[in-house]
């Protein structure tokens, strides 16, 4: 393939490219209780080319690009035609000029963990039998299920001598735990492993099992107001993807976002918890051919550095950092059990939470929250969190605890004052 | 105009029967669904412009779905020819059936009867007025610019302006022992996103505009963008909402994410069969008042999820899904129709080639009624007009709302005062809000400029809508 599409670029005259080659293979098990209702595996191979142009209008310079999407299959004819009307096309893009990210060959690089080495039924089977070993219960049970083994291998060239290639192979997947004991309710949980992490899987499915028990107690919502809310869980990384966003040069370049290096990412007024942020990885190169290395972000509140791809690190006159898959926060000074000993609501389940960052919205509707009013907790459904963390940020308190969850390292809770919430 | 067959797909057919006999051969049961689609995204703002071929809608690849006498096996590939026949038989019987071999203790295979196979010959296509690809990524890029540059000069509270536009052409071919049917869809979508900046805060205005059809899209984009950007400008105006229930009306875009969101999931009936849906214990009872008829169905309305057979060979239908408030039937794929000993409503869809079928919805609305948008708001004496859906999520099994809308436009005396809260969550109990449902207008109206996602993942082009209805919604 890669033979393939150099020759089509080199009959079509084009001198500026980047090639991804990706070959996805799969085993996937799909559960309804406890039957297998579904397996089914793939194997397909495709290629996503970008095509360069520079082109002058006046005293502007412009880079364009297009990019086109490789089949099998395809022949040498289609593949040209496919070039040169790419290539046509991205002299209608007027991006401003920026060079291309120069690179050099590596070796294929396998992204180690013990995944590696087993066949991806393998996988397959071992987790879905950590999902199984804990559905031992008749009132909570798994609903259903869905595992998901993938073994990529991505190879990244280009015109500017970019020539990488490496091999990851992860698990993911979904499950629903139901409840039957007292009224009927559910609960969603979806999981990523870059290794064999049976037991974790096993941990989760016991942890959710807790969790929806509890759901089917909790009868009312929470009374309209405003709470100090505590988030958990995945929330916690979704919450902190405000500041991921908004530290990118592709939101800091056209102005979305007023971060620059050195500033307070949390406001000027910072009363309790300031933020620690490290991006992660769990690639060696960036989707451009960049290494990949983890990257301090935010250090006591301040930003100590802008991140993203080529094009706008450019813009900016920065270094290309590459785009990242994760990230670690710092924990703070309060135990959960400290966090929790005054008056809270603590949400553990929403139906979907947004963090909006460009407005700053964060919330969603609660599926189960525990609601502590300085002398009983009570488990309460309903209603939804409606905050903004351009206020929210001002009190943040962190936990002493820490969690580890898909590409997330951080604090286990995160609570802030006067979160609105409307309910009953 | 006719949207032409893919020449691909008719080159590699006698190799695909080939497959299908050789599988045959193997198995009781055995069908290709064949794909050959091309589709492209544009998009212009002030920074960037940009052309890409859409990577999870283009592709050319295959599917093959196995009866091994028990349950069914899939394999998805894309390298295709006579040579290769042979390697992929083999793979499907000495990896992907043995795949379940090991399950976990006390875990078994489903076991279902064989799919109903009775005898059809099919080809069709939809209609354009303008082919995008003829019409060319030139033309389309300098329509987009005229769109960003006018919400950029709208206003210099205006931080951007992102104009945009997709397209898909998709071919699909179906084979099975006693099916050969082909299908070639063209949709085209589009909007435009206008962002209005106050200090740190910045709002977005949104719309979307769908067609099933061509570049003829493009024409309606240009004459609403100033609008957008009047309501982004609003949006910096806007407060918080004191949260409660409220006298509501919905624009057709809010109606139609109740429609899909808050109730349509809920008659997916895989999920009757996982016993996640709520909807399945009131089957023949009243979910809605009886002004409320609601459809679902690629043959229920010419927009983006129409398609003439659906991606397990069963041709399109229209589901009357509520009838004057009663919960009539769900919609289903092949699988959980045959689980549940229902017929099949051509709703099984997958992501593309690469992905499993679910049942997933179409087109999804709610019937006219016969007021005027204008006698309902003047009928309410204090309450809101939603506008700009945002998001939703389903809940199947509690039937609980989840929807947000960035404008609630003030009512008072049945009158619009101009005061706009944002943003708003929509929440309650979803037949709570639908008997509620107290007057719709005259027309109805449809769009489908984003996806569906089954859960959070799966994604497939909808479209719903409906009237402007008025009713009673907890709002926060």
């Amino acid at each position: 393939m890669t033979e393939q599409i150099l020759s089509a670029l080199k009959k079509c005259g084009i001198e500026d490219y980047q090639i991804t080659i990706t070959k996805v293979e799969s085993a996937e098990l799909f559960f309804i209780k406890k039957e297998l209702d579904m397996q089914r595996s793939k194997n397909v191979r495709k290629a996503d080319v970008s095509i360069f142009r520079v082109f002058e209008e006046g005293e502007n310079r412009f880079r364009g690009v297009a990019s086109v999407k490789v089949q099998e299959n395809q022949t040498q004819q289609e593949l040209e035609k496919c070039f040169s009307d790419a290539f046509y096309a991205a002299s209608f893009v007027k991006n401003k000029y920026y060079d291309l990210y120069a690179g050099k060959k590596w070796g294929m690089t396998e992204v180690e963990s013990l995944l590696s080495d087993k066949t991806l039924s393998e996988i397959a089977g071992g987790f879905a039998q950590a999902l199984f070993a804990e559905d031992v219960n008749e009132e909570v049970f798994l609903n259903s299920a869905e595992v998901f083994a993938y073994r990529y291998t991505t190879h990244i060239l280009s015109s500017q001598g970019v020539d990488v290639e490496y091999r990851k192979t992860y698990v993911k997947g979904e499950f629903v735990v139901q409840c039957i004991d007292g009224q009927d309710v559910e609960t969603y949980q979806d999981f990523m492993y870059n290794d064999w992490n049976v037991d974790a899987l096993r941990e989760k499915v016991r942890s959710t099992m807790e969790l929806t028990k509890a759901r089917a107690k909790a009868k009312t919502a929470p009374t309209a107001g405003e709470y100090r809310l505590i988030l958990s869980g995945g929330y916690v990384d979704e919450l902190f993807s405000y500041y991921v966003s908004r530290a990118s040069s592709s939101t800091i370049y056209p102005k979305y976002s007023s971060f620059s290096v050195g500033c307070d990412v949390q406001g000027e007024e910072v009363l309790k918890d300031r933020v620690n942020l490290t991006l992660t990885t769990t690639v060696p190169f960036s989707n451009e051919g960049i290494p990949m290395k983890e990257l301090e972000m935010v250090k006591n509140g301040k930003l100590q550095v802008i991140h993203g791809g080529n094009r706008f690190a450019q813009y900016l006159g920065i270094e290309p950092t590459g785009f990242f898959d994760g990230c670690r926060v710092g924990a703070g000074e309060v135990s959960l059990a400290e966090m929790k000993s005054q008056p809270y609501l603590e949400v553990v389940n929403f139906s979907d939470f947004q963090m909006d960052s460009f407005t700053g919205h964060f919330g969603g509707e609660i599926r189960l929250a525990f609601l502590y009013d300085g002398e009983k907790v009570v488990p309460v459904t309903g209603g939804s969190v409606n905050g903004n963390i351009f206020e929210a940020q001002k009190n943040f308190v962190f936990s002493k605890e820490l969690q580890v969850e898909k590409n997330f390292e951080g604090p286990k809770a995160v609570a802030m004052d006067k979160v609105s919430v409307a309910g009953i | 105009m006719k949207v032409e067959q893919s020449e691909y797909l008719r080159g590699i057919k006698p190799v695909l029967v080939n497959l299908r006999d050789r599988l045959l051969e193997e198995f009781p049961y055995a069908s290709l669904l064949a794909q050959d689609s091309m589709a492209k995204n544009y998009s212009v703002s002030k920074t960037s412009t940009g052309i890409q071929m859409n990577g999870m809608l283009s592709g050319r690849g295959f599917v093959a779905k196995v009866y091994d006498g028990t349950s069914y096996a899939e394999y998805s590939f894309n390298e295709l020819s006579e040579e290769k026949i042979d390697e992929i038989v083999t793979e499907i019987r000495t990896k992907l059936i043995p795949m379940s071999a090991h399950l976990p203790e006390g875990v078994k295979k489903s076991a279902y009867a064989m799919l109903a196979d009775d005898p059809l010959v099919f080809s069709d296509s939809t209609e354009y007025e303008i082919d995008p690809k003829e019409y060319g990524d030139e033309k389309i890029i300098a329509q987009l610019t005229k769109f960003s540059e006018a919400g950029r000069a709208y206003s210099d509270k205006v931080l951007d302006c992102n104009a945009f536009a997709s397209y898909q052409k998709c071919s699909k071919l179906f084979l099975s022992k006693n099916r050969d049917m082909e299908q070639n869809i063209l949709w085209m979508c589009g909007g435009v996103v206008v962002m209005a900046t106050r200090g740190e805060e910045v709002k977005e205005s949104y719309k979307g505009f769908s067609v099933l059809g061509g570049a003829e899209i493009l024409e309606k984009i240009g004459k609403k963008v100033e609008e957008i950007a009047q309501t982004a400008l609003d949006l910096l105006e806007s407060e918080p909402i004191v949260p409660g229930e409220y006298e509501c009306i919905c624009e057709p875009g809010v109606t139609g994410m109740i429609a899909h969101e808050a109730f349509g999931h809920g008659v997916e009936m895989d999920m009757f069969v996982k016993d996640r849906a709520l909807a399945k214990q009131y089957v023949g009872r009243q979910v809605a008042s009886e002004l409320v008829n609601m459809h679902d169905g690629a043959a229920a309305a010419k927009e983006v999820a129409s398609y003439f057979f659906d991606d397990e060979g069963m041709l399109a239908r229209d589901t009357l899904v509520i009838d004057h408030g009663i919960l009539k039937a769900g919609i289903s794929d092949a699988q959980s129709a045959m689980h549940l000993g229902t017929v099949p409503t051509g709703n099984g869809r997958r992501e593309n080639y690469e992905r499993k079928a679910y049942t997933r919805m179409t087109n999804t609305y709610f019937e006219a009624g016969s007021n005027t948008v204008e006698e309902m708001i003047a009928s309410i004496p204090y309450g809101f007009l939603l506008q700009n859906a945002s998001s939703g999520m389903e809940d199947p099994k509690n039937w609980g709302i989840q929807c947000m809308v960035d404008v609630a436009r003030e009512i008072k005396d049945g009158k619009l005062t101009g005061k706009i809260y944002s943003p708003i969550v929509l929440t309650g109990y979803v037949p709570d809000l639908l008997k509620s449902i107290s007057m719709l207008s005259d027309t109805v109206e449809l769009g489908g400029s984003g996806f569906c996602g089954k859960g959070y993942k799966e994604w497939v082009k909808v479209s719903d809508g409906g009237p402007y209805i008025k009713a009673k919604i907890r709002l926060g």
